[in-house]
């Protein structure tokens, strides 16, 4: 199974936004939400169970860098 | 899989769970703009039939494999389940393992040549280039009747837990959710529902996945947990098989062989390898080798489903505590206990889990994917009901010369129409819950003998015409059969696993689960039986007419593979190996 190649047209769409760089921008912009929060959460600490590990940190980063990587590795490029 | 979908009466003595906050509305509110926005974006590039109802042929394996697994990650399925893993334990990951996985493989190694060479648009398309249009007109008017019932199930399923886990308005849900569906579905066609459906798939994983996590580090890992499990509920609530071996012996009443062939072979290789809805994603696959792959990449990540559905049911029945620590009881839908007196349900484990471990954002994430699961359950119905409306009925025997431009227009229209009745049996299912069960057993009577039918198609020469079509009616007309002689008297049942002598507690036990799997068994043996006389009753189709749709009378063109690691085949090796190892692991 190969991984998509990102410097080939998607085969997936015509157009020149692949799918892939929706899932990267929807990625993003959640995961920089939730990294947000969790920034806010070290001052305001949450309610719930194991709140004191910080999962909207770390997980909002998780998805933060996932995001940002699928972002501009399928950007629209010209040509 | 349909089959354990939440019962009509689910979560309704509730009370609103939680509610979002700002930060929630915020993510859930970029994923309808996003939505909104792919349907127009992707609505110029769908302008031919074949780019509106199989997404112009063009998608690659990764795409095709992940909305192929998504098309059934719907939220009624991962809310059923992880309430199935509640109340069952373990052995409900057979429906995603040996209930899934074994049927994607065939699917892609032995099927997929057939239906892809073909150049079919659709499973009935299939049925009608090998047995003719009497076994299409039964397939598709039986598809499309089905797929819009489901589409409003769907719909209802999802209003009903927005009111409970959020409170908010039945109406409105309704028809926000519908509403939407239907814009970028009817702009984007298949293309539309297929980019959605990859959306929904990560955010479903991005969504559930901490919950497992956070729940394994709570427990103190998987060996601490199996330990709480079988010391709160004993120790079948953690094995896979060796407790299988009588009906009595699991808390799901089931044995070895109702799994085995009953799940593993019928009813998951008719759900899998010839429901339209799952096969029309990997129809739109670009190229043989990309359709042959593209199940079976899904297959790899459906067998880590059950990490983020499985897993939570079973740390719920240790770890889901009150305020007070004590562990919450959970009880079955519409028992007395949830409706009088305000207790939570089986199926409202996911939600309970989501609002234990998820703050504000986390929450807003996992409610989306479930708001997306549902919607997107939706389109998959309504985009396959487009097609085979437009194909095989319309087309077929309304108008059979229209152009290429009027038939991209019925498809959109279609949609419309498609989502209409779904919303009129969203009402219905309201008014009359238990139409809802119906319709949701209904889904399995044609699965079981269809699948018969195509695979003698497709593996055996000599099926004749008149042998499919009527091989496919009686067996439907079986499954139908047994389904109503069950519900006349339930101890029938006793029938249909081959122990007349069987107590009342084994048929209590079997009535729950097991019913299904053995009525799927049954009516396939039906529908190959009559297959088989009435074909060698019949005269042989020439051999001529068999080409590229028969195993024996198509060469196989070569996939195009150009090492070990391109091959379809080493990669389903890999697959089954780690499934094994995985069923031995929890043996």
């Amino acid at each position: 199974m190969t991984e998509p190649h990102p410097h080939h047209v998607d085969p997936s769409t015509e157009q020149s936004l692949s799918i892939w760089f929706f899932v990267g921008v929807l990625m993003l912009a959640c995961g920089a939400i939730i990294l947000g929060q969790g920034i806010y959460e070290f001052s305001h600490p949450g309610t719930t169970v194991l709140a004191n590990l910080h999962p909207a940190f770390w997980w909002g980063m998780v998805m933060t860098l996932f995001g940002a990587f699928y972002t501009i590795r399928f950007r629209p490029r010209k040509g | 899989m349909h089959c354990a979908a939440i019962p009509a009466v689910i979560l309704l003595a509730s009370t609103q769970l939680t509610h979002l906050a700002p930060v929630d509305m915020a993510i859930l509110l970029l994923y309808f703009a996003m939505v909104i926005f792919i349907g127009f974006y992707v609505k110029g590039s769908t302008n031919t039939s074949e780019e509106f109802f199989l997404a112009g042929r063009e998608m690659s394996a990764w795409i095709a494999g992940l909305s192929f697994v998504s098309a059934n990650l719907g939220s009624l399925e991962l809310m059923g389940w992880a309430g199935a893993a509640y109340q069952y334990g373990i052995l409900a990951t057979h429906w995603y393992w040996i209930g899934a996985i074994p049927a994607m493989l065939f699917l892609g190694i032995v099927m997929m040549p057939f239906y892809y060479i073909s150049k079919t648009h659709s499973v009935p398309g299939y049925l009608q280039l090998r047995f003719g249009e009497g076994a299409r007109g039964l397939s598709g008017v039986s598809f499309a009747f089905m797929t819009v019932l489901m589409s409003g199930v769907n719909m209802y399923s999802m209003a009903l837990v927005m009111k409970v886990v959020l409170g908010w308005n039945i109406n409105f849900s309704m028809w926000v959710g519908a509403i939407t569906v239907a814009i970028y579905v009817m702009l984007g066609g298949l293309r539309s529902a297929i980019i959605n459906e990859v959306l929904q798939f990560v955010l479903i994983w991005a969504g559930a996945m901490l919950i497992p996590i956070l729940g394994l580090i709570e427990a103190g890992g998987w060996t601490n947990l199996k330990a709480q499990i079988t010391a709160r509920a004993g120790v079948e609530y953690t094995h896979l098989w060796s407790t299988t071996g009588n009906f009595a012996n699991n808390p799901m009443g089931v044995n070895w062989t109702g799994l085995v062939f009953g799940l593993g072979f019928v009813i998951s290789f008719g759900y899998w390898t010839t429901d339209f809805l799952v096969v029309q994603r990997v129809l739109s696959a670009n190229n043989l080798r990309a359709a042959r792959l593209a199940p079976i990449i899904g297959s790899a990540f459906k067998m880590f489903v059950p990490f983020f559905v499985i897993l939570p049911g079973l740390l719920a029945l240790v770890l889901l505590k009150d305020a007070s620590g004590h562990l919450i009881q959970l009880y079955p839908d519409g028992s007395d206990m949830v409706v009088n007196h305000g207790m939570h349900s089986f199926n409202e484990v996911l939600p309970l889990m989501m609002i234990r471990y998820l703050g504000p954002g986390l929450l807003g994430l996992g409610i989306t994917a479930l708001i997306a699961g549902f919607m997107s359950g939706m389109a998959g119905n309504v985009s396959a009901f487009s097609t085979v409306w437009t194909y095989d009925i319309y087309g077929a025997y309304i108008n059979k010369k229209a152009s290429d431009s009027h038939y991209v227009s019925m498809g959109r229209w279609s949609t419309i129409v498609g989502m209409a009745i779904s919303v009129g049996t969203a009402y219905l299912v309201m008014h009359a819950a238990s139409i809802m069960d119906y319709v949701q057993e209904l889904f399995s009577f044609f699965i079981a003998p269809l699948f018969g039918t195509v695979i003698l198609g497709m593996l055996w020469k000599r099926a004749t015409k008149a042998g499919g079509f009527w091989g496919l009616l009686s067996g439907t007309a079986s499954s139908i059969f047994m389904w109503l002689v069950v519900l006349h008297d339930k101890t029938n049942i006793r029938f249909m696993i081959l122990q007349p002598h069987a107590s009342s507690d084994t048929i209590q036990r079997v009535q729950a689960m097991a019913a299904n799997l053995y009525r799927a068994g049954w009516s396939w043996c039906v529908c190959v039986l009559v297959t088989v006389v009435v074909s060698y009753m019949t005269k042989p189709t020439p051999e001529a007419q068999l080409t590229g749709l028969v195993y024996g009378s198509t060469v196989i063109p070569h996939d195009g593979s150009r090492n070990l690691f391109e091959k379809p085949i080493f990669w389903a090796v890999v697959i089954a190996t780690v499934l094994f190892g995985l069923n031995l692991w929890l043996w």
